[in-house]
């Protein structure tokens, strides 16, 4: 790995942890204005972490490693997500490249980490929890995989570089109909992936309509900061590769300061502004039915489908 | 000095003194003497793969040795290929079974036939003729079949499932047999150089009937839907080492008798042969996963689990066989080294995840899911090795299955536009169908893992389980290192197998393999699963240090209740079980489950309105069985019943038959002159 | 001695030896069903002693003494005394096809024969050859009998009528069967005679009666 590549990776690393807890903040300031609440201030969230961190970390009677350790797998599986993504800068993806399968494949190891952490407690919530997510879990697979399918086809390849560098070069690329189809699509799974409404409402108390939330229901203190920190990078992450795969100008192609600077900002005003849509999005919507959620990814499989349709038969 | 040659003969010859073995040491050394012999002769056929892989090809022919035709045995690089998986698995298998077959397994017969089965399983692949291949496939299944019997005295399931596997094992050696010969009789003699010639004269019709017949036979072996019924009742009800053994070698014998004969053989064929090998893995991967994700029987769902991955691989080979008839050979050699990869792959997690399940088993005497649990501080390494299979089993990352998965969605994906319109619209149908097990099989697995091992023990039986021998601990991590080998560094078989497929369609390695990254070659699409996995663990140990640092005053950990909304101490019951783990699953799914509900209540002799005892029962049959088996079976039970009328006792009527049929065959006779 | 007398002997040995097969599909009497079975033994005999005389082989001579000795000597003695033992039935009591329609059943199987063995006589055309067809449809005859008779016994001779029928052809064909087959042949003929009349015996003892219809009591 060169030095470009490596200094961009931290780089990434580091917006994406620092400004994660932010997004959150700011996607809760607007859910509160909207609803008419006074808010509790962009900050709050990384007001939490700091509370959480130092608190005596606890451990459930009963439970093993496998609690302990998968928080710190989904933080790590997500970290290095954002390490070889080029979510600021091309020159952070490896000479390997970074192939969306894997990306997709690192993620779901992450959130099922969770869900074995969610069984291990051994309580009816964590199980609940946990089989909610997996269920969800297994049904958007297909969406994201046969959208991965219609973005590759143009571009030959399932390597997230060259489909940025694709669309930068040729920015007609972005209003294809197959492409609209599968950003609508991938959109969908994204909700789903992340756990917003109407799939998943993060900011419930009440525990049969958790899914998430219920999994998580035994993390305390500095394992529920990681918790938090590792779910908060993972909506960045996943609102970052919608970005990044549907609107990619403003990426750096290399590692230069200016651009550096640029392709910095242009990431943060994106994911702020798609986190904002969907938090504004999100007052109008109520949470469905675990058992209408199927039709909800059902649909949203056919449009993948039908965009790798048209990415075949119309170029 | 052929080391193929010899290696072929040493097993042999250590598997038939291992079996006389068997039958003269006395019970106490019994097992350790099996399982060493069944480990040399898995290291003889593996070394022999591995020789094969590497170029060395090996033709050898004894007349007399069988009537008709003799025994002809051709080695090439694709046998190697699964010879080399055998042995592996032999050697595994080997090793386990000496401690666990040592109570209530060691009979004299059934363990003179586990050395004797691993040798069969190993000349099926070397088999260079139609009688050789027939004959050895026979005595494959008759050792499989005396191995699944071994318990029979224990349950009486035993008995059904054995019955099920012989019955269908036959009708599909009845459909391979019926289809080689018919290819035979345009041959001159029946090795295998004959029949490539006789195929090129073939009418379009004949061979797709040669096709469909072998098709129809070895994809029931494989465990394909929907010729698959005796998986799940067959694997369960076997000794967990022969379930492996089945399970990672055996079914992948399937595999090779479709590529075998369709591929080389016949030459490639007519594109509907692959898109029917396609759609059939298809169907077979979602309905097996859907039913593992479902199920609560341990076996039953690793069972059902190999019918998904061999599902997978039917796909990549039916893949390849769509972009072979279009003429892209390259893209064909992706898809096919993508299938024998997850051969490979498979057999080493299955492997893993079957000795696993035995060494439960062997702990707690049960198989069921729902009465399991808390088994990771009684029973570490047992934990440890089903955690690493199923990390494998559920194709993610850090994980064998991921790489060969990668590359089979990069053959899918590059080959939209490879053929006509069918495979246009195959293609996509079939990532969305790999993507879709990929989901159940990561809800299967955490179900199966998490359920089974962790939280808290739910039955008396897992309370009191204690941690198995060291030989099944030394077997569990043979397989579980070959897994690991497999994730991180595929350049160890990658090239190798990457040339047998080639060699398959006559084309180049697709894929360069370096000890860092898998490329493909004359695509786009690069993979470097060390780096991936070094990044993760690298990370994780970041910001576990991370944590530490930041996490300002507390160091030591305290215990804590969990919470329970203040009811009192939680107790077994209140755990989630492996039936309500895949409750939503079943219920999106019901369509295709169709679970049957029993529900008993019985109240009280005094009042209607006292319940006394509410019973509740769940059962998940299995559709295809039931939609497909079911009037099959009850046409051949009312054919039986009719049977009788035609026999009433009267010999007159008997008699009056023969004289009927004779004098018939004699107007005819005449008639026809 | 002469052709034609060589012809003339040679038909009227193989017509009665078709006669006697028509007689017993006729006569019901189970005595004298024995009698013309044994006329038969006599009538083939005499058909191999007149080739035999005309073919100057002694071989053949040794075969037509044996055969009058088993078919026309032991067999109707064993087949006598399994009579006296089934009993005081003597008739055969209604066979399931009735006398007339077995005629022309019998009259029906004879042109059977006569067209199927036309290829075989038009293979080597000789006096010999010409009588194929008669052996054609005593086994023909023998075997309707086999079928329709129920007494144990009739069909017993049903059976040793198929097995002259097959000694005539096989003779007839290749005029001079090795004396070994014959010999092999017919003690498996005799065998089967001794078995079978043990069993009528067991049947009378068991049913009062050998109708085999009455076997059908052992069906479930």
């Amino acid at each position: 790995m060169s030095v470009a590549g490596a200094v961009s990776a931290l780089l990434q690393i580091a917006l994406v942890a620092v400004g994660s807890p932010l997004l959150v903040g700011v996607m809760r300031q607007i859910r509160a204005r909207l609803e008419g609440r006074a808010g509790a201030g962009v900050l709050q969230p990384w007001r939490d972490l700091r509370k959480l961190a130092r608190k005596q970390p606890i451990t459930p009677r009963g439970t093993s490693e496998v609690f302990r350790t998968a928080p710190l797998l989904m933080l790590a599986t997500t970290v290095a997500v954002v390490a070889v993504a080029p979510f600021v800068t091309i020159a952070a993806v490896p000479d390997a490249g970074t192939d969306l399968f894997v990306v997709v494949a690192l993620l779901t190891l992450g959130a099922a980490a969770l869900a074995l952490a969610g069984l291990d407690t051994g309580t009816a919530f964590g199980g609940m929890g946990a089989s909610r997510e997996i269920t969800i879990l297994a049904l958007v697979e297909p969406t994201l995989l046969v959208a991965i399918f219609a973005l590759s086809v143009p571009v030959g390849s399932t390597n997230l570089a060259d489909i940025v560098t694709s669309i930068l070069h040729d920015p007609s690329r972005a209003i294809t109909p197959a492409n609209l189809l599968a950003g609508v699509a991938l959109g969908l799974a994204v909700v789903a992936e992340t756990g917003r409404l109407p799939v998943d409402n993060p900011s419930t108390h009440l525990e049969l309509t958790m899914v998430h939330e219920a999994m998580v229901l035994e993390y305390a203190g500095p394992d529920l900061a990681l918790v938090e920190l590792a779910s908060a990078m993972r909506l960045s992450v996943f609102l970052g590769l919608w970005a990044t795969l549907f609107a990619p100008w403003g990426i750096a192609a290399d590692a230069g300061v200016g651009a550096l600077a640029l392709g910095t900002l242009v990431f943060t005003v994106k994911v702020t502004a798609l986190g904002a849509a969907l938090a504004a999005g999100e007052v109008f919507l109520a949470k469905l039915r675990l058992f209408r959620v199927p039709e909800l990814l059902a649909g949203s499989f056919v449009l993948a489908l039908l965009a790798v349709v048209a990415s075949f038969f119309f170029g | 000095m052929n080391i193929v040659a010899t290696a072929i003969v040493g097993t042999m010859v250590v598997a038939v003194a291992t079996a006389t073995a068997a039958l003269l040491v006395p019970r106490p050394a019994r097992s350790a003497v099996v399982g060493v012999g069944t480990a040399l002769c898995g290291a003889a056929g593996m070394a022999a793969g591995i020789a094969a892989l590497a170029g060395q090809v090996w033709s050898a022919a004894v007349a007399g040795l069988l009537p008709l035709a003799g025994v002809v045995l051709t080695v090439d690089t694709l046998s190697g290929v699964f010879l080399s998986v055998i042995g592996a698995v032999g050697i595994a298998v080997g090793i386990y079974g000496i401690g666990y077959a040592r109570h209530g397994l060691d009979g004299r017969w059934v363990q003179a036939m586990e050395p004797l089965f691993v040798a069969a399983m190993l000349l099926v692949p070397a088999a260079g003729s139609v009688g050789t291949f027939l004959v050895c496939w026979e005595l494959m299944a008759l050792t499989s079949l005396l191995l699944v019997l071994a318990e029979h005295s224990h349950r009486a399931e035993v008995a059904s499932a054995a019955r099920w596997y012989a019955v269908m094992t036959h009708l599909g050696f009845v459909a391979i047999l019926i289809g080689l010969l018919v290819l035979t009789g345009h041959a001159d003699n029946d090795s295998f150089p004959a029949l490539r010639v006789a195929a090129s004269t073939l009418s379009p019709t004949t061979a797709g009937l040669v096709f469909a017949l072998t098709l129809i036979g070895f994809a029931s072996k494989a465990g394909i839907l929907p010729l698959h019924a005796w998986l799940p009742r067959a694997h369960p009800e076997a000794p967990s080492h022969v379930s492996a053994l089945m399970s990672a070698a055996m079914v992948t014998l399937g595999v090779y008798g479709i590529v075998r004969v369709g591929l080389d053989l016949l030459g490639g064929g007519a594109q509907w042969w692959w898109l029917l090998v396609l759609a059939l893995g298809a169907v077979s991967a979602v309905y097996g996963i859907l039913q593992a994700a479902v199920g609560t029987d341990l076996k039953r769902l690793l069972a059902y689990s190999t019918t998904e991955n061999m599902g997978l691989v039917l796909i990549g080979v039916g893949a390849g066989g769509l972009f072979a008839a279009a003429g892209n050979t390259l893209l064909a050699g992706l898809a096919l080294t993508a299938a024998l990869l997850h051969v490979i792959n498979h057999a080493a997690f299955k492997t893993l995840l079957f000795l696993a399940a035995g060494s439960v088993l062997h702990a707690t005497g049960s198989r069921d899911l729902d009465s399991l649990g808390g088994l990771r501080p009684l029973m570490p390494g047992t934990t440890a090795a089903f955690g690493l299979g199923a990390l494998a089993g559920s194709a993610l990352p850090l994980g064998p299955a991921f790489v060969s998965e990668w590359l089979l969605l990069q053959a899918l994906v590059h080959g939209l536009a490879a053929g006509g319109v069918a495979t246009a619209v195959m293609m996509p149908i079939a990532v969305a169908t790999v993507a879709l097990t990929a989901g159940l099989a990561v809800a299967t697995f955490v179900k199966a893992f998490g359920v089974g091992f962790l939280a808290r023990p739910r039955s008396e039986q897992a309370a009191n389980a204690r941690e198995s021998p060291p030989t099944m601990l030394a077997g569990m991590g043979v397989a579980g290192v070959a897994c690991v080998v497999l994730a991180l560094t595929p350049v160890l078989v990658l090239p190798a197998v990457g040339g047998a497929s080639g060699r398959v369609f006559g084309t180049t390695d697709p894929v360069s393999a370096g000890l860092l990254t898998v490329r493909l070659q004359g695509f786009a699409g690069s993979l470097a699963p060390l780096l991936v996995a070094v990044t993760v663990v690298a990370a994780t140990m970041a910001v576990a240090v991370l944590a530490r640092l930041f996490a300002a005053r507390h160091r030591t950990r305290v215990s804590a209740r969990l919470w329970d909304c203040g009811a009192g101490p939680l107790s077994a019951r209140m755990e989630y079980t492996a039936t309500s783990f895949a409750e939503p699953l079943q219920r999106v799914f019901d369509d295709v489950v169709r679970p049957e509900h029993d529900v008993d209540i019985t109240h009280y002799r005094e009042s209607r309105y006292l319940v006394n005892e509410v019973s509740y029962r769940l059962r998940v049959p299995d559709r295809v069985e039931h939609r497909l088996y079911r009037p099959v079976l009850a046409g051949v039970r009312a054919w039986g019943r009719a049977g009788p009328r035609l026999a009433n006792g009267s010999v007159h009527l008997y008699l009056g038959y023969g004289f009927a049929v004779v004098c018939g065959a004699l107007i005819l006779l005449v008639v026809t002159r | 001695m002469s052709e034609a007398v060589y012809v003339e002997l040679l038909s009227l040995s193989s017509g009665i030896v078709l006669l006697t097969a028509v007689l017993v599909l006729w006569r019901r009497e189970l005595a004298t069903v024995i009698r013309v079975f044994t006329v038969q033994g006599v009538a083939l005999a005499g058909l191999v002693t007149v080739v035999a005389v005309h073919e100057s082989s002694a071989e053949l001579g040794v075969f037509a003494v044996g055969v009058l000795a088993l078919r026309a000597g032991l067999l109707p003695h064993l087949l006598r005394r399994a009579l006296t033992a089934a009993g005081p039935q003597r008739r055969e009591t209604r066979p399931l096809v009735n006398v007339a329609a077995s005629l022309l059943a019998a009259a029906g199987l004879t042109l059977l024969a006569l067209a199927v063995s036309a290829p075989l006589v038009a293979l080597a055309p000789s006096p010999a050859t010409a009588a194929i067809p008669v052996g054609m449809a005593v086994v023909l005859i023998g075997f309707f009998v086999l079928v329709t008779r129920r007494r144990a016994l009739s069909q017993l001779i049903g059976f040793l009528l198929m097995d002259n029928g097959i000694t005539t052809v096989g003779f007839l064909t290749t005029a001079g069967i090795g004396l070994v087959v014959e010999l092999g042949v017919s003690l498996d003929v005799l065998f089967a005679v001794l078995v079978l009349g043990v069993l009528t015996g067991w049947m009378q003892a068991a049913f009062g009666d050998t109708d085999l219809d009455e076997l059908r009591e052992l069906h479930d």
